[in-house]
């Protein structure tokens, strides 16, 4: 279908046909106007003034005079009046045509025979050193070129079809771009994560082009709900499926704890404690597959890092006191960040708890906002602990799901090598980087740009 | 002996539950969807109900917004892990405490003891006791006995945490109040990291009663200490 085409096409031509059409019009119109001026009477008394007005300058200021009139006259006068000298030339050597020529021709023949009263106006002009002119108007010379030139005839009727044709123009444009506007906004809003907008209700019902692209956007949008939808569906399936064993394994724990009475306690304590590993562990596989996903990729907002560091340094300390370590926010300032405000606020946490985990007792873990000379786009998060560090070699693998730092997977620190992992791909889904190295006053430095709104 | 209605779809796991409970002196009855657990809930008498999340027919969001259009019951609703959402919509909603499923049996008792604490007053009164213990500040009169409260001239229903919480910062109007504090006195166990229902019942409670009569905010947050309870200037 290419109704589009023919729009554009059909609007286009139309409009420059009616302007070309106005315009002849009123040159025409003008030009009847004019040849009904052309009565006797009236032309009559206009070649008598023309005659005495060029007599008397004739007279006043001789030939250079008289060609000054004659210019004037030719630019206000619709009808060419020529000045023919006694060798059949014009004063302004303008083209005589040839029926004037001829007129004159048997005006002289037979000139000299008739005696009848002249008009005035038919008397040649004399000048002063002898030479004649003779007047005579070219009534078959009104052409459309001299009308043209006439600005004060062209005004009204450009003007007029000026005003018809923009406003076409005006509703043609409209027609195009308020559809393509309402696209572009529409995508917009899909790609920060709104994925119920639908475009093809605003279409008003248009059955060309652009309404094919409108719908075929609609089925695009239509598939990425369905699939983001499903997608999560999953993992909230897989969720729930993976914690109900648990959550009876909790429960039938409680029980054989109620039954036995204080013998097997600490069998029953390992159990729990295994429980509970599972139960994190699941939780931050379920965390993992979702950012690989990347169904929370959306719903992304201006976040205040400084905010969401406070936050969460309020939450960590808990954890912290547990172990007789404290957290502490060495230096912040007020810096905007654009992501999923859940995501970012997991993955500096994760990185957060490590640093808790690894640091030796009554230490203080460090956070500090940086900035970087000639960078003043980014901020860098820097987490320190006053822990052992790592090896040198391993600083690049920190970031993979499973490693640990430590040659025996040391399972009294607790955690499964995933937090690092979950920090570093949500980082990454912004544009992100994260870094390890070894604070060289002991411990290990984690460090993560983030780029500023 | 304290009555429980217990709302859950795994069958398996409440039938654990009530055994396990009833060794700890609770009388638990199940209902294994919102629709039967609506209508148990509306049609008999318990001291309070403990609904999880996902229920086929009815969710327990669905089941609780219907149940306090008409009822007071103390819910504590099973969330599940991890999820920040289901917690939070819940105590919006007028749930008086939440528990993320799984959780240790001993946790789950322990909270289940702490609201039927807070909610036995009304039961004390109900036995003859008189209590004739008010608060009263500004535009706002808590009867402790009846545990209404009263602002302006209209009454504001109110979970009994939330009554409890209002209490607490009411007594002390004009200090902080820590939120660890609050938690133990109001909640009956120490703040833990994540631990939202304070934030959660907080706002519930700024909802339901408004400014002062100044324009100022009732409860104010203090950011990294806890509450307080303005006093007009």
């Amino acid at each position: 279908m290419h109704r589009l085409f023919w729009k554009i096409f059909l609007s286009f031509w139309l409009t420059l046909i009616i302007f070309a059409a106005l315009l002849m019009f009123a040159a025409s119109s003008y030009l009847e106007h004019i040849r009904t001026q052309q009565d006797i009477g009236s032309m009559h008394a206009r070649l008598s003034e023309y005659f005495d007005q060029g007599q008397t300058i004739a007279k006043q200021r001789g030939i250079a005079g008289l060609e000054e009139w004659l210019h004037r006259l030719d630019h206000s006068e619709a009808i060419p009046i020529f000045l023919i000298d006694e060798a059949g030339k014009d004063l302004l050597e303008r083209e005589v045509p040839a029926d004037i020529t001829a007129r004159l021709d048997r005006r002289r023949e037979h000139g000299e025979h008739g005696v009848r009263k002249k008009p005035s106006h038919r008397q040649p002009i004399r000048l002063p050193d002898g030479s004649s002119y003779r007047m005579i108007p070219d009534f078959q010379s009104i052409t459309l070129l001299r009308v043209l030139q006439r600005p004060r005839v062209m005004a009204l009727p450009v003007s007029i079809a000026a005003l018809v044709s923009a406003l076409i123009c005006l509703l043609l444009s409209r027609y195009l771009t308020f559809p393509l506007e309402r696209l572009r906004r529409a995508a917009q809003q899909i790609a920060a994560g709104d994925l119920t907008q639908r475009v093809v209700p605003s279409m008003g019902g248009r059955r060309d082009e652009i309404a094919d692209l409108a719908g075929a956007f609609d089925k695009m949008a239509e598939r990425l709900e369905r699939v983001f939808g499903a997608q999560r569906q999953l993992l909230s399936d897989a969720s729930h499926e993976l914690r109900s064993p648990l959550a009876r394994l909790q429960v039938a724990l409680g029980l054989a704890r109620q039954r036995s009475s204080g013998q097997a306690e600490k069998e029953l304590d390992r159990i729990e404690i295994e429980i509970e590993r599972l139960n994190e562990l699941i939780g931050q596989l379920l965390e993992l597959a979702r950012l690989e996903a990347g169904v929370d990729a959306a719903h992304i907002e201006q976040i205040d890092i400084r905010d969401l560091l406070e936050g969460l340094i309020e939450d960590a300390q808990f954890e912290a006191e547990s172990v007789d370590c404290q957290v502490k926010l060495q230096k912040a300032f007020p810096a905007l960040i654009k992501a999923n405000a859940m995501l970012l606020r997991s993955a500096i946490e994760n990185v957060v708890r490590n640093a808790i985990k690894y640091t030796k007792r009554d230490t203080t873990v460090e956070i500090s906002m940086l900035e970087e000379a000639g960078k003043p786009d980014s901020i860098i998060i820097q987490v320190r602990d006053h822990g052992p560090g790592a090896p040198e070699e391993m600083l690049s693998h920190l970031f993979e799901p499973f490693v640990r730092i430590g040659e025996a997977r040391d399972r009294l620190s607790g955690g499964h090598g995933l937090g690092l992992a979950i920090a570093e791909r949500a980082v990454r889904l912004y544009g992100g980087e994260i870094r390890a190295r070894n604070e060289p006053d002991g411990g290990l430095g984690i460090y993560i740009r983030l780029q500023r709104a | 002996m304290a009555r429980i209605l217990l709302a859950d779809d795994d069958i398996e796991l409440s039938h654990m539950l009530v055994d396990y409970l009833g060794k700890e002196g609770f009388d638990v009855d199940v209902a294994h969807d919102g629709g039967a657990a609506l209508g148990k809930a509306l049609a008999n008498p318990y001291d309070l109900l403990i609904l999880d999340v996902m229920m086929p027919i009815r969710n327990g969001f669905d089941v609780l917004r219907d149940l306090r259009a008409r009822s007071l019951l103390p819910v504590l609703m099973l969330t599940a892990r991890g999820d920040d959402i289901d917690s939070i919509v819940g105590l919006e909603l007028g749930a008086d405490d939440y528990l993320a499923k799984p959780s240790s049996p001993r946790v789950l008792v322990a909270r289940i003891r702490a609201i039927l604490r807070r909610a036995e007053s009304k039961g004390e009164l109900q036995n003859g006791a008189e209590r004739t213990d008010r608060i009263a500040l500004d535009d706002l009169v808590m009867h402790m006995g009846s545990r209404t409260v009263v602002c302006g001239n209209n009454a504001v229903p109110m979970t009994s945490t939330e009554f409890s919480v209002l209490g607490i910062l009411l007594r002390e109007a004009g200090n902080v109040v820590s939120k660890a504090n609050l938690s133990e006195r109001a909640l009956s166990r120490k703040l833990s990291r994540y631990d939202r229902s304070l934030d959660m019942h907080v706002s519930n409670l700024r909802k339901k009663l408004g400014p002062l009569s100044d324009g100022q905010e009732r409860i104010k947050t203090i950011r990294g200490v806890g509450y307080i309870y303005s006093r007009t200037s």
